[in-house]
């Protein structure tokens, strides 16, 4: 019976691609609509018990009283206190900033040109370029940063070339255990996302669009400035604080690549809950990089609010 | 292509896409090289070609256990992925409720939730309760941060079929099932299982959230994070090697996936034919 239904529909379908808007407004089906959000309880109940409930339980223990790896009450904001009055601490959210700083300006400014390429130049290499690019995305997390580590390590592929061509006497020591080198891997992690963020943003960027600007005489980069730039703020934007965010609170780059002037606000953290067993401590850093994080979010979306607005004031 | 047929040019672009091709790939070739170089230590010269580092680890019981727990991992994550990713998507693309921006929102947010603040989270909260820390603490984990991935790609491949099939399939009176199973599911599910398999990807690479969610087994990833911490033992180019040889087969088949059913005009080729929408 269902099946035989099932025949109808397939039968019937096929025909309605060329008979578009055939669909009456049934009843039947507005309500099926209402209902079809039962079928994200499964997905939600699962976010609210993995990740809600167990983020809502980490910020309550920020402000926990420290029992070595355990937390007691009564309630206190000591481990804000210790955490804010750091100094190691406040060394440390600067590298994190301004590790998240660069590698999100890097991708960015990177990631346009070549968003650009694949959304007007490409011609029929788009398909190859987009698997390149898409694979080494998934390419090993862990890998890529032993990779840079085998590169740039005093006997690493750099320094033995450099050596072999004459260049240095001794290999340059800098290039490894340095923020130098953390931007660097975390540059090749992030890159391949902000590509594609980015490309999926140029689809309304139509060619006419471009090509009515050429055809008024505009140059590359005046293009790029007043037709380009514009409509890719927003998504540029966007791009750059999941880069700030994901790379300013990397606890493993740093540990592998970092050395002293490289290490991050994320490892502190890490090692606080892990190695210390300061779970207060931990919490409260964590919620505080958090606050920074929306802070910057909320900033950034402001700024580009008010570019909006004095933009609509120079046209009328 | 211009509408005249001449190519756009452009050799600053170009330039940039080159380089970045080859930056993204060049760190990745050497490992690959070193794993095949005859010679204790992972430096220049090449001293010869070997498959000893392979031979090595493929001897090693540790080495095809975390392999094993890995691959178990990552196929129970892909597919409870599959099952409540594709459920979901439906629920948020085809609901009039309005209930719906808040399910959307609360199901993409771990996105945005760098891996160090989620594995603590969990840590805790299966501390607390006395949950022992095993490979389902970290598959309950890998779920929670694949599931907006696969959304991602699942959600958009939705919002772009044609309504008017649905609606006409359920004006024929079909029930919502038999109209997903019969006019939803025949359109996407190349797309899909593309993306069930990218979840695969995620979860057999994933190290941060794994790193304070595991027992005492071990995955790959942290196989290479603890071969890493010790010295520089030249196995670790074939343990990474192999790490990438998987990903790169398993990625072929997902983008093939996505290709084939781009150009059998199933889902609209340009430009996110990847399926990343912003």
């Amino acid at each position: 019976m269902a099946d035989d239904q099932g025949e109808r529909l397939a039968l019937a379908t096929t025909t309605a691609a060329a008979e578009r808007g055939i669909g009456g407004r049934a009843g039947g089906r507005e309500r099926g609509r209402g209902l079809a959000l039962v079928a994200a309880v499964p997905a939600v109940l699962w976010m609210v018990a993995f990740f809600v409930v167990p983020l809502g339980v980490f910020a309550f223990y920020s402000l926990l009283t420290n029992a070595f790896y355990d937390v007691a009450f009564p309630l206190t904001t000591d481990a804000y206190v210790s955490a804010v009055t750091s100094p190691l601490n406040r060394t440390l959210a600067w590298n994190s900033a301004s590790v998240g700083l660069t590698t999100g300006a890097i991708t960015v400014a990177v990631g346009l040109p070549v968003a650009y390429w694949l959304r007007f130049v490409a011609g029929r290499s788009r398909v190859a370029v987009l698997f390149l690019i898409t694979s080494s995305m998934f390419a090993s997390y862990l890998v890529r940063i032993y990779a840079w580590r085998t590169i740039l390590g005093s006997r690493g592929v750099v320094n033995s070339v450099l050596d072999r061509v004459g260049l240095i006497d001794e290999p340059l020591g800098f290039l490894l255990y340095s923020r130098f080198a953390v931007v660097l891997a975390l540059v090749h992690i992030f890159l391949p996302y902000v590509v594609l963020v980015l490309y999926a943003a140029m689809a309304p960027l139509g060619r006419g669009l471009l090509e009515a600007g050429e055809d008024l005489g505009a140059g590359s980069s005046l293009l790029w400035r007043r037709v380009i730039l514009p409509i890719m703020a927003a998504p540029a934007v966007s791009a750059f604080v999941f880069v700030f965010i994901l790379s300013a609170a990397d606890y493993v780059t740093p540990q592998f690549l970092g050395g002293r002037d490289g290490l991050t606000l994320g490892v502190q953290i890490q090692s606080n809950f892990i190695t210390v067993g300061n779970w207060p401590l931990a919490a409260a850093t964590s919620i505080l990089m958090l606050l920074a994080f929306l802070l910057l979010f909320l900033l950034l979306n402001a700024l580009l609010r008010f570019r909006r607005l004095h933009d609509l004031r120079i046209q009328t | 292509m211009r509408a005249d047929g001449t190519r756009v040019r452009s050799p600053v672009t170009t330039t940039i896409l080159v380089t970045s091709i080859v930056f993204l790939f060049a760190p990745l070739a050497v490992v690959v090289l070193f794993s095949f170089n005859d010679g204790g230590s992972v430096t220049l010269p090449f001293r010869g070609f070997t498959l000893g580092w392979y031979r090595e680890i493929l001897s090693s019981t540790e080495f095809r256990s975390a392999v094993t727990n890995s691959a178990i991992v990552a196929t129970v994550v892909a597919l409870a992925t599959l099952v409540l990713g594709t459920l979901a998507a439906y629920g948020i693309t085809r609901a009039r409720s309005r209930l719906r921006p808040f399910v959307a929102v609360l199901l993409f947010l771990p996105l945005t939730l760098p891996g160090l603040f989620l594995g603590l989270s969990l840590l805790v909260v299966f501390s607390g309760t006395e949950i022992s820390l095993s490979l389902t603490t970290v598959a309950v984990a890998h779920l929670v941060y694949v599931l907006p991935y696969y959304l991602l790609i699942s959600v958009a491949a939705l919002q772009r079929l044609d309504p008017a099939l649905e609606e006409v399939g359920a004006d024929l009176g079909g029930n919502a099932w038999l109209v997903f199973r019969r006019v939803t599911l025949p359109q996407i599910w190349p797309i899909l299982l593309s993306a069930a398999l990218l979840a695969f990807l995620l979860s057999f690479d994933e190290f941060i959230i794994t790193f304070f969610v595991i027992g005492p087994q071990s995955t790959l990833p942290l196989f290479i994070f603890s071969s890493l911490r010790r010295t520089v033992d030249p196995s670790i180019n074939a343990i990474s090697s192999s790490l990438l040889f998987v990903t790169i087969v398993v990625f072929a088949v997902s983008f093939a996936l996505t290709v084939r059913s781009a150009r059998s005009g199933r889902i609209s080729v340009e430009p996110d034919v990847v399926g990343v929408d912003a």
